[in-house]
């Protein structure tokens, strides 16, 4: 068969329905938070490597592949933040900006090097981390067969078509450029293009690129107040009408989630390696258990008789 | 055959008409086809008064206009999927085809389907691994494989990988859709090189192929005719992407690019301005190697036409093919590294014509020629210029794909006919055991065969 050179690869239903670190026992909600801090880990990390944004699109896609489907890596094997290098190591490796294993490896130690997830950007430690020249080896190593880990997984399928330059087409084909606010306009659409690629509805595996890039500009004439025809335009960009409420809907949806995030993890930081994840799940299993030994006295001492049948710890 | 070739335009002009009567008759049926939508879409919005029962998201739209039927034909892309690598195994080796420089290339045949499709095994070397990771080449071949896809490029179904079934890190193979001949190998066997219309059908292909590349800021770095395949139906594809890269547009921010490497493309093919040792390079140098490609198909021999022992070799080559740039044609030319090593003749000799050289070319493919194997990178054609050129409209006309004489395949292991002589012609030779035979019949290979028994 024959595939479009505009279209990608997108997940199956198997693949959606679950993954290989749920299978592990890791909770729904903890593997969500992990993927987005890594997602978030691996543009960070390309904006340090000063590689322009469609190689950083590019690996963030490939990280957020690597966790999907039952077949692929699970987070209890494979610590998000060497998954994330690995990424980024690859999308450049391809692109016309390959960078090296030590700068990788550099600055990923340096993000480490950050106390919280959710920092305030003021606060950065100062001053570059020493990584020594036997943790540089091991760290090289590790890379490198993770390197190979998410090869295989993904199929060797590490190529994306972006919505990017596909935006800017559509955005001149609708005389976007004419308007005083124009360049804010296109501005805003690859902002929540952007923002998509962080999404945890993984808009970026389910959607066509061009798909993304209308909703994007949808979304942006809306917020900054450009009208466009007012007809179903985007039916001449072959998108209908529902996918682009849900990705106007999910491209929204990724800002409340992140203030979530945020909210929750505070001043902690989100577990990234395989050990940190232990830890955190040793840390919830004695609160649930603190949590069902209240909720479950007061219940004993009253009645006896349980009524509401909702799980404990769901929220 | 030169009869061959004047049925083969009948064939062609016929199905020219009938094509041009088709769409005739297709636009015929589409406009009427409009017309009575149109009047159907006027009656709807008359009759039409209910307001519309979907959600509406944006206020601008008008209900008239939300309650049209939503007939229209969106197209959909297919993307298909991704999953973990499959094992070699699925396909079953049927013969080696041939060592390439990137790694072994073997026939297969998917156990699973039958398909036939060309494994090419993706070196790796120890070395490199232990200190960049998975191998640059063998990456940039699949990611260049999967950016380009076009009909005249070799497609990549899949990459499937070998070793232990538990153990990550084996052999990758890449799956490619089987050719039967590779150009080289086809050209040094053909019993009589390609007539003009051939080349023209053979060269716009693969002209098309790589101005893909080049829009789309990929470097092939190395054309040359074994990395052209060609199958039996007469369609070209280009393979073998192993040095391919991509340049960004020099619009992109001065974020630095990684430096380019100058040891590409197979000596034969490269152009001078890397010969010379140029630090940046452009898409220009893979024109160059398409004037090589368009020479070679031109030599009576078909044998490559600049063929030098080493790199000084071929730019002395090249430059008494084309002569040596002056200041005026080519500025930065003794600027360039190894431009100063070189010691060039005060009063050079003008190089004798393209149009000696290759007598059998015409003024537009001398013209074309020339222009591929411009010195001066920047004044040189590109994909664009040369797929505009009038060689390519000149008669004789590209012969269409469908009458392309069919060869037996190498790589299919097909047996080559043998050469079996043809009826004698008046007032030739004879046919003996060693061959043709002017004039008088000898037969004393007979009687010598005797008396050595």
């Amino acid at each position: 068969m024959e595939f479009s050179p505009l279209a990608n690869p997108l997940a199956t239903v198997a693949q959606l329905e679950t993954s290989n670190s749920q299978f592990d026992g890791l909770p729904a909600d903890l593997e969500k938070s992990i993927r987005f801090a890594g997602a978030r880990l691996t543009q960070a990390a390309g904006i340090l490597l000063r590689l322009p944004q469609e190689v950083i699109a590019q690996a963030i896609l490939i990280f957020m592949r690597y966790w999907l489907g039952p077949e692929a890596g699970s987070l209890h094997h494979d610590p998000a933040d060497v998954v994330s290098a690995a990424s980024i190591y690859l999308a450049a490796k391809t692109s016309a900006y390959q960078k090296s294993a030590r700068s990788v490896i550099n600055v990923y130690a340096f993000l480490d090097s950050i106390p919280t997830t959710y920092t305030d950007l003021s606060q950065l430690p100062e001053g570059v981390p020493y990584v020594s020249e036997s943790t540089y080896t091991t760290r090289k190593r590790r890379l490198f067969s993770v390197e190979v880990e998410v090869l295989e997984s993904i199929g060797f399928q590490i190529t994306f078509t972006l919505p990017y330059t596909l935006c800017f087409t559509y955005l001149q084909a609708l005389d976007a450029f004419t308007y005083p606010r124009g360049q804010h306009l296109a501005r805003r659409a690859m902002a929540h293009l952007n923002t998509g690629l962080l999404s945890p509805q993984f808009l970026y595996l389910t959607h066509q690129p061009h798909a993304l890039a209308v909703a994007a500009i949808y979304l942006a004439a809306r917020e900054v107040g450009v009208k466009l025809p007012g007809v179903e335009w985007w039916e001449v960009f072959d998108v209908d009408r529902e996918e682009l409420g849900f990705l106007v809907v999910g491209f929204l949806s990724v800002g409340t989630f992140a203030a979530e995030e945020k909210k929750y993890w505070g001043t902690r930081k989100v577990p990234m390696t395989v050990a940190e994840l232990d830890e955190e799940l040793d840390v919830r299993r004695v609160s649930s258990g603190n949590a069902s030994l209240e909720v479950d006295a007061p219940q004993n001492s009253s009645t006896g008789v349980s009524q509401s049948g909702s799980p404990v710890g769901e929220c | 055959m030169p009869g061959a070739s004047r049925w083969a335009n009948d064939e062609a002009d016929a199905a020219e008409d009938a094509r041009r009567k088709k769409e005739k008759e297709d636009k015929k049926r589409a406009k009427q086809l409009k017309q009575e939508r149109e009047a159907a879409a006027a009656a709807a919005q008359e009759e039409d008064t209910r307001p519309s029962k979907r959600r509406k998201l944006s206020p601008t739209v008008r209900d008239d206009e939300s309650a049209k039927p939503a007939e229209r034909q969106l197209l959909r892309f297919e993307g298909g999927s991704w999953g973990r690598c499959r094992h070699v195994d699925n396909y079953n080796v049927i013969n080696h085809i041939e060592q390439g420089t990137f790694g072994v290339v073997s026939r297969a045949i998917e156990v699973e389907t039958g398909e036939v499709v060309a494994l090419k095994m993706a070196k790796h070397d120890e070395r490199v691994r232990e200190a960049d990771g998975y191998s640059v080449p063998a990456l940039r071949e699949v990611e260049m494989l999967r950016k380009a896809r076009h009909p005249n490029i070799v497609a990549l179904k899949e990459v499937v990988r070998g070793g232990d079934y538990s153990v990550s890190g084996g052999p990758i193979y890449l799956v490619l859709e089987f050719v039967e001949h590779d150009l080289r190998d086809l050209m040094n066997h053909m019993p009589e090189p390609f007539v003009a219309s051939e080349i023209k059908t053979l060269f716009r292909q693969l002209v098309t192929a790589v101005d893909f590349l080049h829009t789309n800021h990929i470097m092939h770095r190395d054309l040359k005719t074994s990395n052209i395949l060609l199958s039996n139906r007469g369609h070209l594809k280009l393979a073998d992407f192993g040095m391919a890269r991509t340049v960004p547009p020099p619009s992109t921010p001065n974020i630095p690019t990684s430096p380019l490497t100058t040891v590409v493309v197979t000596l034969w093919y490269r152009a001078p301005e890397l010969l010379l040792g140029a630090k940046t390079y452009t898409t220009a140098i893979d024109i160059w190697s398409l004037g090589c490609i368009f020479s070679e198909f031109q030599d009576k021999t078909n044998s490559y036409i600049l063929k030098g022992k080493n790199e000084v070799d071929q730019l002395y080559k090249i430059f008494s093919l084309v002569g040596i740039p002056t200041e005026k044609a080519w500025p930065s030319f003794s600027r360039l590294p190894n431009a100063k090593a070189l010691k060039l003749p005060r009063n050079p000799a003008k190089p004798p014509s393209l149009k000696r050289v290759f007598p059998s070319l015409t003024d537009a493919g001398v013209d074309l020629l020339s222009w591929m194997l411009e010195s001066n990178p920047d004044r040189r054609a590109t994909a664009k210029d040369i797929l505009s050129h009038v060689y390519f409209e000149e008669s004789p006309k590209p012969k269409p794909m469908e009458l392309f004489p069919t060869f037996p395949s190498k790589a299919a292991k097909e047996k080559r006919k043998e050469w079996t002589p043809e009826a004698p012609k008046r007032g030739e030779g004879r046919w003996s055991n060693n061959g043709w035979q002017p004039g008088e019949v000898d037969f004393t290979a007979l009687s010598s065969g005797r008396e050595k028994r």
